[in-house]
């Protein structure tokens, strides 16, 4: 291929430099928007401010002020953390299973795990909003986003640890059995240790899942368990004159996970496509 | 025995809570969708508890099909998700066939385009309706301000002027009405997920075979046909898992749509159930078992289509 990609000059100019374009276009909403954090509100409307302006870090000192931002953060990190901690509980346990010990069901069975991701959620939002306010009165309440995000997040928990775990050699945990190690003792003395990337990988895309989520913890919650989605979905309204403050707290909503994210972009192609593509 | 029993005891919490989770929910918006269930109603109040003795029949589904944005709703659903698919897909693997050859600072440009994906959906959709999409304060009203200057500049030009003299004064498109409002939604989704598509074609080029590669250009092909007759079937099971995992994401998109439009010339199925469910829950439900239809349909026929790959 090296020898080829000599041949021409042009190509070797015009192909780096229609990358690096499309790149940077692609990012520009993402630059813009933390661009426009340091603006004052009044700044950003103006056209003759566009580019040239007094940068100030109002808007992220105001934050708590304008729009209450560490309630909803502490919310988004409590429940994600729990959510991907239960995931993995229960499911480190099961894709271990069917990982070593398969039997005639386990491929059925993973299809449907994933055949539950495919149930729209709108179809079941009012039994659920029944359900949690009226009959197990958890509504708005952090065990509710927990289970829920848990929840629709444990197929793709699964069948992403069911991929690793396969890479395993079956004759290590065998090997285990032998010395009469227990189950517990060989998920976490063998199989945790050997596949430590993939589970931290596994937790680390299950995080930002959970953090981005915005169609149930919207609708299941009002105001003690709301997480950034919902501050963010509360705020749409045209604020034409606020985008300063806007941008601000966007920014701080995906700064973090868009950075986290850069961190585990291999992992997530194969999370992603359930290990078909490696 | 105890061979298999450990394994199975091993599985069941997983199976109980998704079973759980599929089937209780489930089962109440099948039973809500044959009764009469209303949220607030003064002249029937018996409607307003859910009870067998508002039993309807199919009545709900009836009233659903006749309503005026039911199939509407159902086009539309088609025509977002079938738009965003294809603009991923084709850029994607432009940009995936682009960025995978070797060129300085091709690290920082994965980084670069990875990131949209990362962005909370409803944060990318407040961003580009107000920031970006907005038609006076937004880089759209800006931009179409800017171009109407330079133009009226060019007016006072002494030859040339005559020549602009005939341009129109342009006008920055809303995206927040009726007719354009789905294309807004498609803009910014596809902003976000042809990152994904760009992530899985690239990382299946990488074990793209190198030597049949240069051996076909030894023999000659053309850079077309290689990519064509080598580079796409070898794309192909990516390219049925991209559409797969965007088919189940874009059929229930609604965070984008509200924030919008609030559904104005855009809705879709999950955001008419949401609007039923504001009061006639019978219809809401009887709305989201079509939404179930709809999406087992698309599901057995992509399940078929990478199913069979996923598990070797």
């Amino acid at each position: 291929m090296a020898a080829v990609a000599q041949k021409s000059r042009f190509g070797n100019v015009f192909w780096p430099v229609l990358a690096w374009t499309v790149a940077l276009l692609f990012f520009f909403p993402i630059f813009w928007m933390v661009f426009t954090s340091f603006k004052t509100d009044a700044d950003a409307v103006k056209p003759e401010f566009l580019f040239f302006f007094k940068p100030t870090l109002e808007n992220y000192t105001n934050m708590t002020e304008n729009y209450d931002y560490w309630r909803f953060a502490t919310n988004s990190a409590i429940t994600a953390t729990f959510a991907t901690l239960f995931a993995l509980f229960v499911g480190v346990p099961c894709a271990y299973a069917m990982a070593f010990n398969p039997s005639r069901h386990t491929k059925d069975i993973l299809v449907w795990m994933l055949s539950t991701k495919m149930l729209p959620a709108a179809a079941v939002l009012y039994p659920m909003t029944f359900l949690t306010k009226n009959f197990l009165q958890i509504f708005d309440t952090h065990f509710l986003v927990i289970l829920v995000l848990c929840l629709i997040n444990l197929p793709i928990v699964i069948w992403m640890l069911f991929t690793y775990f396969k890479e395993i050699p079956k004759e290590i945990i065998e090997a285990g059995k032998m010395d009469g190690v227990s189950t517990w003792g060989e998920i976490k003395d063998i199989l945790i240790p050997l596949a430590w990337g993939g589970v931290a990988s596994t937790a680390l895309l299950t995080f930002i899942f959970c953090w981005n989520e915005a169609y149930w913890t919207v609708r299941l919650t009002t105001t003690e368990a709301a997480t950034l989605s919902k501050l963010i979905e509360g705020n749409r309204a045209p604020e034409g004159l606020f985008f300063g403050r806007l941008s601000a707290v966007s920014t701080a909503a995906v700064g973090p996970i868009v950075v986290l994210g850069w961190f585990c972009q291999k992992q997530l192609v194969r999370g992603l496509t359930f290990g078909a593509v490696k | 025995m105890s061979k298999r029993r450990v394994p199975r005891l091993l599985q069941s919490p997983a199976v109980i809570l998704l079973l759980l989770w599929m089937l209780i929910p489930l089962g109440m918006t099948l039973f809500f969708s044959f009764i009469r269930y209303v949220l607030n109603s003064l002249r029937r109040p018996e409607w307003t508890s859910p009870s067998i003795d508002n039993w309807r029949g199919f009545g709900n589904y009836e009233y659903v099909l006749n309503a005026k944005d039911f199939w509407f709703a159902v086009q539309n659903s088609m025509f977002i998700v079938g738009c965003i698919l294809a603009i991923t897909v084709l850029l994607g693997l432009a940009l995936a066939v682009l960025v995978n050859r070797s060129f300085p600072g091709r690290g920082i440009v994965r980084v670069l385009l990875i990131s949209p994906f990362f962005v909370m959906p409803a944060v990318n959709a407040v961003l580009w309706i107000n920031m970006i999409l907005d038609p006076v304060l937004g880089l759209n009203g800006l931009a179409v301000d800017g171009i109407n200057s330079i133009v009226a500049g060019l007016r006072e030009f002494p030859v040339l002027g005559a020549f602009f003299s005939l341009w129109p004064e342009f006008e920055p498109i809303s995206f927040r009405a009726t007719q354009t409002s789905a294309y807004a939604v498609i803009m910014m989704v596809a902003w976000q997920w042809t990152p994904f598509a760009v992530l899985i074609f690239m990382t299946s080029l990488q074990s793209e075979d190198e030597q049949q590669k240069e051996a076909a250009i030894l023999d000659g092909a053309s850079a077309w046909s290689r990519f064509r007759n080598l580079t796409l079937p070898h794309l192909g099971r990516p390219i049925a898992i991209v559409i797969m995992i965007q088919s189940i994401f874009h059929l229930s998109l609604y965070a984008e749509i509200e924030i919008v439009s609030r559904g104005n010339g855009n809705k879709n199925l999950p955001y008419l159930i949401g609007e039923f469910t504001s009061n006639n829950i019978g219809a809401a439900s009887a709305t989201g078992i079509f939404a179930v239809i709809l999406a087992n349909i698309v599901a057995i026929f992509l399940l078929r289509m990478v199913g069979k790959n996923l598990m070797d």
